[in-house]
């Protein structure tokens, strides 16, 4: 089911530079090997002009102002000007009858497009024009239009395409509206695309998410910590104040529990309200006993006053019993009446998870960002495996609910990965990102996803972690 | 202008297909990293083959789905969708699954295909004799022997439920990229069953052991987890990786695999080893590698840069048995890095050469961080490309480390992505397959004391089966 948790939109496609001709392919290969053994070679010939792409010039800016305005829709390109040649005939053939379609002209400083709510047909459908600027988008309501006028010179016409003679004519009240210069006279167009306008949570994707869940749910209910050695996985979880660490642990509980639950407090104090040491057991639905792994929550890390690195160690090593109240200057010693003096690999830390809010991560302090690497050295020293979780991905600018489906495909995450791998030196797929239960009353399906395909990648390093225990610990 | 007037009514059925959000998904991995833009549906537009061209062509590649019942079938068309009364050959992957259930496989071939439309009928024949022919206007499907045959389908079915046609994006367009995408699953499962299947030369060890050496961030331990992860079939994390000023890894690391299937041990272990720097006194001590060699050092031994081993550190004996050298050295080299790397380095590089030369070791080289990996090995995935082994990069190792272009192998490590892919799991095993006959040769060519020496007498049965005993021990040590 990982296969499902990862797809590539139309921005990401990569199209190849380089083809090769080859001169002998020998076809024929198929996945039984004892079938086709006398098949025959043969001399291919690509063509040329299956190597122009079908590929949209819209950035995923661009395609992300459209969506705030017209919703949540995935922009699937049904027609290119440039490959499938200048003509409106062409333009209506590959159009009709799809839905909602928008068809968007590029000449050589704007984008201006149309959206037809109810697509080409033969009846008027309401009409939006827009252009898309550096500012954003400008739109100008037409009201119902015949999808043909668009596309034919009339002299009383406010707009019109003429595909073959490659101009776009917009008179001076809509230019003024689109906040277009007032300029006379036609503009030449350099592309023009058309999309059918799709809706990018549709009940189909919604049914698969919801069932993916279900099947992270059964794994993650199912899981067993690697060779039975401990009857629970620790996870400890550690990162700057505010991060969402304790948020993090109320979000995987609700998804477990089927409902939003805040028992781990959580807030915006200045000192953090994570005082205590906390180890969460996390309780099934069914309430057939705690899920074999726990969550552990601390003091925010921070320059002065935030969890002393002794503390880390004592917790790391299993000293630290649940509830202990932490003090910064001061970390517990042996004559703790609840210090554990003789710790079991079951009360040890078995991953660390570091916690950051993807969206302050690169305004932390030289200081902070110092001996946050020093402690994943000493990590890496002794051996713990670990891995950095970003939260509250969708408070990220740009981000909207439909962008967690495929969420490290998207523009902005993949740029704030970059900065936090470049900044603390993780491999990106040991980068997880998530959206925390803050301000909901209810479960999403899509934020589940993310936050159980997580818990998945943190689990299965403990597993790591475990199987690599050398014998005498 | 002149444009014909819209004809026929506006039935008011969303574009959107049939297919769950799964199956998409999984349909797109089948190609690479693909993504499917539906493009005509039968049952919203028009029901015949001169609406399917006017949708479909000039689109590029195009993927032909058809659904029955019970089942799916499909044809990935890497050509252009043909014009209405004409025809074209192209690489065709032809594909069927059970609908809903298409985690349990899809049976898909890869095959040179004629495709043809005329007034009635889309018809696609391969000339290996399988035969698919749509009637849109009766939503009738014609299905040959060959074809229920080969793609394993279960009933032959005149009527169906819905025909789509989606664009593919995001592809070579290129028939070996095809074929080598549509094939990597099956070709992953041979080189799987051998290297399960694979016993030390003469069983004169129960596991062999190859060492990863190289410069700091080029791939060690990220080749380790890629190679876990493929046996695991997911990700995995348990050699710790990353950037930093220094070698993540500091410590001498012996790593046992474990087969997914089995819950077994492999007969291999990988030692990661602390990355090696242009400074003196930093990075591995290329003083340390005889010791290693020779099987001295111990599981996580900590390096230390500035001071070599000496034996005095080990309860070790000065000569440790076979099972416990290393009997390959790959060399792992950035491919990027590999035309500028420092003359200190390259001194460093060829000290431990010699030294594995003279431990009669066998020895490979591993160039990481490989871009175009889909292109390393030709279409029938069997052997590396002209085009890669004619490479600057490899020509360089070449006469950098004497190391024959046989044995000099290319991977792509799983570093940023999230999900495993076949053809990378492909070149994965074929690399540890080469590192596995080096070190056979090397176990081969061991001079006849040093076998003796281990067993009291080469030919004594007995005495290997002890080995397998102490190997065993080992192994349940290690896990």
């Amino acid at each position: 089911m990982e296969e499902a948790l990862k797809g590539r939109t139309l921005f990401d496609q990569a199209w190849p530079l380089r083809w090769k001709l080859p001169s002998v392919a020998a076809l024929g290969q198929n996945l039984r090997p004892d079938r086709f053994q006398n098949f025959k070679r043969t001399v291919l010939a690509l063509p040329l002009d299956s190597s122009m792409a079908m590929r949209t010039r819209l950035t995923w800016e661009q395609e992300k102002y459209l969506r705030n305005y017209f919703g949540e829709k995935k922009f699937c390109l049904l027609y290119k000007a440039s490959v499938q040649e200048f003509a409106g005939q062409n333009l209506l053939y590959k159009c009709q009858d799809q839905g909602p379609t928008m068809v968007v002209v590029y000449s050589e400083k704007y984008v201006i497009g149309v959206y037809l709510q109810e697509g080409f047909q033969e009846n008027k459908v309401s009409t939006t024009l827009f252009t898309i600027q550096e500012t954003g988008l400008s739109p100008c309501a037409l009201g119902p239009c015949l999808p043909l006028s668009l596309f034919r010179y009339e002299e009383t016409s406010d707009f019109f395409i003429l595909l073959d003679k490659k101009t776009v004519t917009i008179s001076s009240e809509i230019r003024k509206v689109l906040r277009l210069p007032s300029l006379s006279g036609d503009t030449f167009i350099q592309e023009c695309e058309a999309f059918r306008c799709d809706e990018l949570l549709d009940e189909r994707k919604t049914r698969g998410i919801v069932g993916l869940c279900s099947n992270l749910l059964d794994a993650l209910r199912n899981y067993k910590p690697y060779g039975d050695l401990v009857h629970q996985t620790r996870i400890l979880l550690l990162g700057p104040i505010g991060a969402g660490k304790s948020s993090f642990v109320n979000s995987v509980k609700s998804v477990f529990k089927g409902s939003i639950t805040h028992q781990a407090s959580v807030g915006c104090d200045r000192n953090g309200i994570s005082d205590k040491y906390r180890t969460y057991s996390i309780m099934s639905k069914n309430d057939s006993g705690p899920l074999p792994f726990v969550l552990c929550d601390s003091l925010g890390l921070s320059e002065n006053e935030g969890l002393h690195t002794d503390d880390i160690c004592h917790i790391l090593k299993g000293h630290t019993p649940d509830r202990y109240q932490f003090d910064f200057r001061k970390p517990i010693t042996p004559n703790h009446p609840n210090y554990i003096h003789d710790p079991l690999l079951k009360d040890r830390i078995h991953c660390v998870v570091f916690v950051f809010d993807i969206n302050s991560f690169n305004q932390l302090s030289c200081e902070l960002v110092a001996k946050i690497k020093q402690i994943r050295r000493d990590l890496i020293k002794h051996g713990i495996l670990h891995l950095a979780l970003l939260t509250h991905v969708d408070s990220l600018t740009w981000i909207t609910k439909g962008d967690l489906l495929d969420i490290y495909s998207c523009n902005p995450v993949k740029v704030k990965l970059g900065v936090f791998h470049r900044l603390f030196g993780f491999a990106l797929s040991d980068i997880l990102v998530v959206s925390n239960y803050d301000s909901e009353w209810q479960l999403d399906p899509v934020k589940n996803m993310l936050i159980l395909s997580a818990l998945k990648e943190i689990l299965y390093t403990a597993n790591g972690f475990l199987e690599d225990l050398p014998l005498n610990k | 202008m002149n444009m014909l007037g819209l004809r026929g009514s506006y039935r008011n059925t969303k574009v959107t297909t049939r297919l769950t959000w799964i199956e998409e998904k999984i349909l797109e991995k089948l190609l690479g990293n693909a993504s499917l833009t539906l493009l005509y549906q039968s049952n919203v537009h028009k029901r015949c083959t001169l609406e399917m061209t006017k949708k479909c062509s000039l689109q590029g590649s195009t993927m032909t789905i058809v659904y029955l019942e019970q089942e799916v079938v499909g044809v990935f068309m890497l050509e252009d969708f043909p014009d209405k009364d004409s025809k074209k050959t192209s690489t065709c992957a032809w594909f069927s699954f059970e609908r809903n259930k298409i985690s349990s496989g899809i049976s898909a071939l890869v095959l040179n295909t004629l495709v043809k439309v005329n007034s009635t009928s889309l018809q696609m024949s391969s000339i290996s004799g399988l035969t698919l022919i749509v009637y849109p206007s009766k939503e009738g499907l014609y299905l040959n022997e060959a074809v229920i045959k080969n793609l394993e389908l279960n009933v032959k079915q005149s009527q169906y439920l819905e025909c789509e046609i989606f664009r593919v994006d995001g592809i070579k367009n290129n028939p070996g990229f095809i074929k080598k995408m549509v094939t990597a699953r099956q070709h992953r499962g041979k080189f799987l069953s051998t290297l399960r299947a694979y016993r030390p030369y003469a069983d004169l060890v129960s596991e062999v052991r190859i060492l990863l050496v190289g410069p700091v961030g080029s791939g060690k331990s990220s080749f380790v987890n890629s190679v876990k992860s493929s046996f695991q079939g997911r990700l995995t994390r348990q050699a710790i990786v990353g950037s930093d000023k220094s070698s993540i890894t500091t410590q001498y690391k012996v790593y046992s695999i474990k087969d997914e299937k089995n819950k077994e041990t492999l007969p291999f272990m990988l030692c990661d080893s602390m990355g090696l720097e242009d400074e003196k006194e930093a990075g591995l001590c290329t003083d340390d590698i005889p010791h290693i060699l020779k099987g001295c050092v111990p599981d996580r031994y900590q390096f230390n840069p500035r001071e070599p081993i000496k034996l005095k550190h080990f309860t070790y004996a000065a000569s440790p048995p076979l099972k416990d050298r290393i009997h390959c050295v790959a060399f792992v080299l950035d491919i990027n890095s590999v035309d500028t790397l420092s003359d200190k380095m390259v001194a460093k590089l060829k000290k431990i050469r010699k030294d594995v030369v003279d431990c009669g070791v066998g020895c490979v080289a591993l160039l990481t961080n490989v871009s175009d990996y889909d292109e390393v090995l030709d279409n029938n995935l069997v052997n590396m490309t002209e085009n890669m082994t004619s490479l600057n990069q490899v020509q360089n190792v070449r006469n950098m480390l004497n190391i024959p272009v046989a044995n000099i192998l290319m991977v792509s490590n799983y570093a940023s992505e999230r999900m495993l892919e076949p053809l990378k799991d492909v070149l994965i095993f074929a690399a540890l397959q080469q590192m596995l006959r080096a070190a056979d040769d090397a176990l081969e060519d061991l001079p006849l004391e040093d076998t003796a020496s281990d067993d009291g007498s080469f030919n004594n049965s007995s005495h290997i089966k002890n080995e397998g005993k102490l190997g065993e021990v080992k192994r349940r040590e290690m896990s």
